[in-house]
């Protein structure tokens, strides 16, 4: 007997799964711009600032580094409320989220700022700049640069990985194809349709990120592709 | 010819296989027939505690089993308990592999025309539960809250169903451990769920403040019976009705439920 693929149930609850394509887009893009921002400022404290922040910048990354998102998740949402800090499942996915890349995107600016040549900072110190002035225009934003692919795939990761959020009943794509897969009894169906719109979720951000990397960081990346050339010479 | 001497020994085969089952059926089919042979063969559910499940040494264990202890007592015959899942239930009692069954069944008007059944024994119930101090006493109550329930679970419907007339907002998750969690932790308000998934999550946590708001929904289980044993089935009747007077039933829903036994309906 041939399968058939029966696509009108699910296209018939369509509005949720736009509502769940809203909800993994937001939790994303929330997750992205303030986890770059927490990792930027740790990167800058942990050059800036004395050791002991250093080292308790190195204890959060490793913390979140090295524990499942879905324990993160539990501890935020079921685990605060214990201490009285209640937040809605929203909030706490997106405060894990934010936690989570934060980590990971800390520590890939550090192995960019790693990247820095001594002698770039020694330049920029003998051209009389301060020492912020010299972390960030000859640190960070050409660490920033040189690491912008690696943050890129990491962005892409939480996007898939908010799938995750589910698990605390965020209605984001995963939970809303839970939820339309019990209503309609078309898993494959369902899996089908959502599948495709991670991918297509997932790839529109790779882009969107490739775009948005030339547009802010045109001279350092043509300098970096410079000396990769000269490199290969 | 041919064909007719065909048709002979299908009928013979017919007669045979006819004569074979009945004598299967009519094995053990009144209680004399039971005690004459020394002991009684019961099935009992396993896989789906607290009702039934095994032990570590492979003992079946839970409200069946108890209840197939209590059966083996008044009838004054050591009991063999033969482990049954949900599917084995009925073909195992049909193929006479077992006198009867104390498996959980529900008794439906489908399954009612292959077996017989019992007065209910047991019930599962589901119920709202929510914290101690927040006022729920009908559905009416559950107004405008956040309430949680185990996505997929029969009971999601109660919720799904007046979540636009009681302006719910419903979170569902993945298991009913989960959703009592999310009771515990305060995420939710109110959640629905079986009643011995949520006094074992109470028990188990040693939580007091959160309790049992109303029941709203019931479904009994009675024994099993083959179609034709009117003594057997009478016999556990009775049975059923005693230990329900004399309180042995409800230290069995106590000890496994985690709480009283419910007016159980007759018929």
């Amino acid at each position: 007997m041939p399968i058939q693929f029966q696509f009108e149930p699910i296209f018939a609850e369509s509005d949720r799964i736009i509502d769940g394509v809203l909800l993994t887009l937001g939790l994303s893009f929330g997750a992205i711009v303030l986890g770059l921002v927490l990792a930027v400022l740790l990167v800058a404290a942990k050059s800036l600032l004395g050791r002991w922040v250093g080292l308790l910048v190195d204890a959060y990354v490793e913390l979140m580094r090295n524990t499942p998102f879905l324990v993160q998740l539990f501890m935020l949402f079921f685990g605060l409320p214990l201490i009285g800090i209640r937040l809605p499942g929203t909030e706490a996915a997106l405060l894990a989220m934010t936690l989570n890349l934060g980590a990971y995107a800390t520590e890939i600016i550090r192995a960019g700022v790693d990247s820095i040549h001594r002698s770039q900072l020694e330049a920029g110190l003998s051209l009389a700049m301060t020492k912020r002035q010299v972390f960030q225009h000859v640190v960070l934003m050409p660490a920033l640069a040189r690491v912008w692919p690696a943050l890129s795939s990491q962005f892409v990761l939480m996007l898939l990985a908010s799938s995750i959020c589910s698990f605390i009943a965020v209605p984001e794509l995963s939970g809303t194809a839970a939820i339309i897969e019990q209503n309609t009894f078309r898993s494959f169906e369902t899996y089908i349709v959502v599948t495709i719109i991670y991918l297509a979720l997932a790839l529109t951000l790779k882009v969107a990120l490739n775009w948005l990397g030339r547009a802010v960081f045109p001279r350092v990346s043509s300098v970096d592709r410079l000396d990769a050339r000269a490199e290969a010479a | 010819m041919n064909i007719l001497k065909h048709i002979k020994i299908a009928g013979m085969a017919l007669a045979l296989g006819a004569g074979m089952l009945a004598a299967s059926h009519a094995s053990a089919q009144t209680i004399n027939d039971i005690v004459k042979r020394g002991k009684v063969k019961v099935g009992v559910l396993i896989g789906a505690p607290p009702y039934g499940s095994v032990d570590a040494q492979g003992n079946a264990i839970g409200y069946d089993a108890d209840v197939t202890a209590l059966v083996g007592k008044y009838l004054g015959v050591p009991v063999e308990v033969v482990q049954l899942t949900p599917p084995a239930r009925i073909p195992a009692l049909e193929a006479g592999k077992v006198d009867f069954l104390v498996a959980t069944l529900a008794p439906t008007p489908e399954r009612a025309k292959a077996v017989m059944f019992t007065i209910p024994y047991s019930a599962f119930q589901t119920g709202i539960y929510a914290k101690k101090n927040t006022p729920i006493k009908t559905w009416e109550d559950l107004r405008n809250r956040t309430v949680g329930v185990n996505r997929g679970s029969s009971v999601e419907r109660e919720f799904t169903n007046r979540e636009k007339e009681l302006n719910l907002k419903i979170l569902r998750f993945e298991d009913d451990a989960t959703t009592m969690q999310a009771l515990f932790s305060g995420q939710v308000e109110a959640i629905a769920g079986p009643d011995a998934q949520a006094n074992a999550a109470i028990k188990a946590r040693g939580e007091t403040e959160t309790e049992l708001k109303f029941f709203f929904g019931m479904q009994p289980n009675s024994m099993t019976v083959r179609k034709d044993a009117y003594e057997l089935k009478q016999w556990l009747n009775n049975l059923i009705y005693y230990i329900k007077q004399n309180g042995e039933l409800n230290a069995v829903s106590e000890k496994w439920v985690g709480g009283p036994l419910p007016q159980l309906p007759t018929f």
